[in-house]
């Protein structure tokens, strides 16, 4: 157990070093891969924020409410109570009349209007839930029209759901690039631990020659591929920050041309050292993959 | 400790460096080998050390079939032996210091230890001012006695030295020859292929001699 977490410290120290001594070729590296998380990583934090302003947004999904022409006094009055409740933001009442005369106005129906005998048009709620997520809307829609005096709901909900729609879209296409930036991630890992066991020949073969197993020499280069992810990953959060500090001027002055205080969101811990992790296994496995060739071939070579 | 039976080694291209050997070598003998260039002298050593397998024959070390080690059992076998190579096999990455402990680390020492135990044999070998030279700037004397600290600094039962003295000015080859004397006294087992007359009669035991890939033995 001792001479295990001696191996360990002594691989760790030895990728260590190695990282120290070819600084450029590290700092290059750890930045392509940087590049690469950041392209899902930015699009990731978009859609966030997207998501975040589309909650801010003025336009809300709406569900009308009709009621019911026979609907009682006391029917009338539970319903207005009900629309009280805390799952609703919002809720104003179209009493007929004024509904004929908009709509008169609106679309010009002046001819027909006048030939009615009476307003065909019922009272009815405009209502505003408190959250707008389709399954609440469709739900707070499908309880309302319980009520009695209520003749029925209408959701408008073509609106929120194409918003819900593009995000889920955005959202597959983050995880889509994320894999495929993954798939880079390692291979821009297996090709920097490729070059570094061909560089360090010598030391492999000598070490061959006085004892050393097949794992002591793998495992330097596999610290060596993890560290460089973990590298890559503090480049991109690196790169996202940059990018972060030069939208958030822009950003802002377009919220405040909206009247809105809408703020850049900034990445959560958690997310941060979900890249980082990520990052540091994808490294270690690029490494892991290239790492037994490259040794057969410095091997075969002599 | 070390048995050839019928060994022959052909190297890749046809040249036959070891013919039908048979010997063998106990625990605690010192045995030179001597030859001329080309006799196979580096072939034998590195048989025994499984650096390379035989043509034929069977190679023992310790009752353990060399040639038929599985791969994975040969780093334990050569951390047993203190290989002196006849071309150093340094690491110029890295200082004396780092190129003494290195057997240490792949065996997995305490680092301290290690490093107390290192800079004992850079001592022994008169290397101690150098310690934190770069091997490329040592003299090639100094190169094969950084070389020699390496192999023994892990302190191994088997000892096999190709040209130990070879690029020694005789000060040195004669302290070089007595050390190995003296690790002969507390019981390591040496093989040493050297063209050193003097130091063969100064220090005695037996002499394996090559002649074109065939063993006569001849004892002075
Ligand atoms: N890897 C190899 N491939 C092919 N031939 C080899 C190889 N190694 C050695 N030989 C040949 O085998 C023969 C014996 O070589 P070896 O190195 O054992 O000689 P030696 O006695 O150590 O010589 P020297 O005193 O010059 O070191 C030589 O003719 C050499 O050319
Ligand atoms: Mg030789």
């Amino acid at each position: 157990m001792i001479s295990w977490l001696r191996h360990q410290k002594y691989a760790l120290t030895a990728a260590l070093y190695r990282l120290r001594m070819q600084p450029v070729s590290s700092l290059l590296t750890a930045l392509a891969m940087g590049v690469a998380i950041s392209l899902p990583g930015g699009l990731y934090l978009s859609l966030a924020n997207l998501g975040q302003v589309a909650g801010k947004l003025p336009a809300q999904p709406e569900i009308s409410l009709f009621l019911d022409t026979l609907a009682s006094d006391t029917h009338r009055q539970a319903v207005a109570t009900r629309l009280k409740q805390p799952d609703i933001a919002e809720a104003y009442f179209v009493p007929k009349d004024q509904a004929l005369a908009a709509l008169i106005s609106s679309q010009g129906l002046t001819d027909i209007a006048a030939g009615l005998t009476q307003n065909p048009l019922p009272d009815a709620w405009v209502v505003r839930p408190q959250l707008s997520s389709r399954e609440e809307l469709a739900r707070v829609a499908h309880d309302l029209a319980k009520l009695p005096g209520v003749a029925e709901t209408h959701l408008d909900s073509l609106w929120a759901e194409r918003l819900q729609a593009g995000l889920s879209i955005g959202r597959a296409s983050v995880w889509l690039l994320a894999g495929l930036f993954a798939i880079a991630l390692i291979a821009i890992s297996g090709n920097a631990i490729r070059a570094q066991v061909l560089a360090r020949r010598d030391e492999i073969l000598v070490s061959r020659l006085i004892g050393a197993t097949d794992r002591h020499i793998r495992r330097p280069f596999l610290y060596l591929g993890a560290l460089q992810g973990l590298l890559g990953g503090l480049a991109a959060i690196g790169v996202l920050a940059i990018a972060g500090t030069i939208l958030r001027q822009p950003v802002s002055h377009l919220a405040d041309l909206y009247g809105s205080s809408f703020q850049l969101i900034p990445p959560s811990p958690l997310e941060i050292a979900t890249v980082l992790v990520l990052t540091t296994i994808s490294g270690w496995f690029g490494a892991w993959l290239t790492v037994t060739r490259a040794l057969h071939q410095v091997e075969t070579a002599h | 400790m070390i048995q050839f039976s019928e060994v022959t080694k052909r190297y890749p291209g046809g040249h036959e460096a070891l013919s039908s050997a048979t010997f063998s070598i106990e625990q605690g003998e010192l045995v030179f080998l001597t030859g001329h260039s080309g006799a196979g002298k580096s072939t034998l050593l590195k048989l025994i050390a499984a650096i390379e397998r035989p043509t034929s024959g069977v190679v023992s070390v310790n009752g353990q079939n060399v040639g038929r080690l599985p791969q994975r059992a040969i780093p334990y076998l050569r951390r047993n032996i203190g290989l002196v190579f006849q071309d150093h096999k340094l690491l110029f990455d890295r200082n004396v210091m780092e190129n003494v402990v290195l057997p240490l680390d792949i065996a997995g020492f305490d680092r301290r230890e290690s490093l107390k135990r290192a800079r004992a044999v850079i001592d022994k070998v008169g290397l101690l001012n150098r310690e934190k030279a770069n091997p490329i700037s040592l003299s090639g004397g100094e190169q094969q006695r950084l070389c020699i600290a390496r192999a023994l600094v892990s302190r191994p039962a088997l000892l096999l030295a190709d040209e130990p003295t070879g690029n020694l000015d005789p000060g040195y080859a004669a302290d070089i020859m007595s050390m190995f004397r003296d690790f002969h006294q507390v019981g390591t087992t040496l093989v040493i292929a050297t063209h050193d007359e003097r130091a063969i009669t100064a220090l005695g035991g037996r002499t394996l001699h090559l002649d074109h890939g065939r063993i006569a033995e001849a004892t002075t």
